[in-house]
């Protein structure tokens, strides 16, 4: 093999090493909704190995994602080469991963944003997805906190004004 | 005439407050003894500029700011008050009031504060700081957005079945204040609900922003075939996607133009009146004006009716201007 060949190699070697080490989920999947990557994020969540998922059917390993939804969700993706999101606010998973941090977190699960980016290969076409998972569940948790508080600050301050009003009269 | 209202209970305050206006500013000056009754002024289109005491009997300053907050009246607010605790100052900015001048006031610190705030021009500067944009320089925007609209029009056609009426984009620069009125307005009728996401490319950064009438969400969701009942969650979900066909599709072919790459961030809901105040409020010293490219979308035989905006920051024109500028050579 010559020089050029091996650099190439290594080169290869170690971007594959950040695709699998990134904390952000990374899955591809192709028109049949078969899983062609899965990183080192989805492995370690799901407990899944890449040989357990490789070309397997999305819908088939998780059988609780709501299949026409997400469908109709990747079809602009595909058809149209946008790009697609879904927010913890709208649904607060895709996949029901555990918290990662299961002693000092609050909430059970884990809150994720995520992209749905088309794959354009070189004729044009877009024959795979990706799918990137962000860990959102610090956001969730501070929101979800800072509304409660909203909330009982509102009550508070009604509550005094009702007394004021007592007061004048 | 520009009116100039001064609001507090001491009239020796209220008189001192008078005479410190600039000599040379040609305003119809208006007194109120409490609150209430600059409210009542406001309403009668007595008061386009607020000078307000803190310490009143009836209402006093922090209730007339959240009385002026709650109704959007138009007023801009300074406040004028012996109270010189940090915490005075922080709560009256926070309730909307744009600056706070220590008692006794005095004439050059008030007009240095009205012309910081932009509220009395100098002479000749009135109408040099209406926004404007070089006609030229609009035409090609104009011109760019009508073959982007043209190609994501076609894709949305292809995608939701229907024809897509296309909209003559229209390109202007506006102020924080115009955008300000246009989020409060999304924030405050419920008849309307928003997205915004921030779009990043080499140079060229700015906001898309998405607002869809209430009233199309059932079409909107019949056209992605969403057979489910919708619901909030739903909606929120045909807000989302409906969004990031639009603002993809706009972006892809904008981008194919100006020849660069748009990458998108993760859609925010614009949905809570705080948060959209918020968001300008803490912005609105970073920029002034801004360049908008508005677009409203139709769909033959629904009733569809949507808005979309895209906003771009200053910077990003002097980059977008020179790779536009081959189609601005004669």
């Amino acid at each position: 093999m010559s020089q050029s060949n091996i650099e190439d190699l290594l080169e290869f070697h170690w971007l594959m090493d950040m695709l699998q080490t990134v904390d952000v989920g990374i899955v591809v999947l192709d028109k049949q909704f078969n899983v062609k990557v899965w990183n080192g994020f989805m492995e370690s969540h799901s407990g899944l190995l890449p040989s357990q998922v490789r070309d397997k059917c999305l819908f088939d390993l998780f059988p609780h994602i709501n299949k026409p939804w997400f469908v109709r969700k990747t079809k602009p993706v595909f058809e149209l080469k946008t790009r697609a999101f879904m927010t913890w606010e709208q649904r607060p998973y895709l996949f029901k991963f555990p918290n990662y941090r299961p002693i000092t977190g609050s909430e059970d699960f884990m809150y994720q944003n995520i992209t749905l980016s088309p794959l354009v290969a070189a004729n044009g076409t877009v024959e795979n997805i990706c799918m990137m998972i962000y860990d959102v569940t610090d956001v969730a948790e501070s929101k979800k906190q800072l509304e409660s508080l909203q909330v009982s600050v509102s009550e508070q301050s009604e509550r005094t004004t009702k007394i004021h009003s007592l007061d004048k009269i | 005439m520009y009116s100039v209202l001064i609001c507090d209970d001491s009239m020796v305050a209220r008189k001192q407050v008078a005479k410190c206006l600039p000599q040379d500013w040609e305003v119809a000056v208006h007194f109120a003894k409490h609150g209430a009754e600059a409210v009542q002024a406001i309403n009668e289109g007595k008061g386009q500029l607020l000078l307000l005491d803190l310490n009143m009997p009836v209402m006093d300053g922090y209730q007339t700011l959240q009385a002026i907050k709650e109704h959007k009246l138009a007023t801009k607010v300074i406040v004028i008050s012996g109270d010189i605790q940090p915490e005075a100052h922080e709560r009256v900015k926070s309730l909307g009031a744009l600056a706070f001048i220590e008692k006794p006031v005095k004439p050059d610190i008030l007009e240095a504060v009205l012309n910081e705030h932009k509220i009395r021009l100098k002479a000749g500067e009135e109408s040099e700081d209406e926004p404007s944009l070089d006609p030229a320089i609009r035409d090609v925007y104009q011109e760019i957005t009508n073959i982007a609209m043209g190609q994501a029009g076609d894709h949305l056609a292809r995608i939701l079945n229907v024809f897509v009426r296309l909209p003559i984009p229209n390109v202007n620069l506006i102020e924080v204040s115009e955008l300000h009125m246009m989020l409060t307005d999304v924030a405050e009728k419920d008849a309307v609900s928003g997205i915004c996401q921030g779009f990043l490319g080499p140079g060229v950064s700015g906001e898309a922003l998405f607002i869809l009438s209430d009233s199309s969400f059932g079409d909107v969701a019949r056209m992605l075939d969403i057979k489910e009942e919708v619901d909030d969650r739903i909606q929120l979900e045909v807000l989302m996607d409906a969004a990031s066909i639009l603002i993809g599709t706009c972006l892809s072919g904008l981008g194919e133009q100006l020849d660069m790459g748009f990458s998108q961030g993760h859609p925010v809901v614009l949905g809570q009146h705080r948060s959209v105040s918020e968001l300008i409020a803490a912005n609105r010293l970073k920029w002034r004006r801004t360049l908008a490219i508005e677009l409203s979308y139709g769909l033959e035989g629904y009733s569809v009716q949507c808005d979309l905006i895209f906003l771009f920051t200053e910077e990003s024109m002097q980059i977008m201007n020179a790779k536009l500028a081959h189609l601005l050579e004669d």
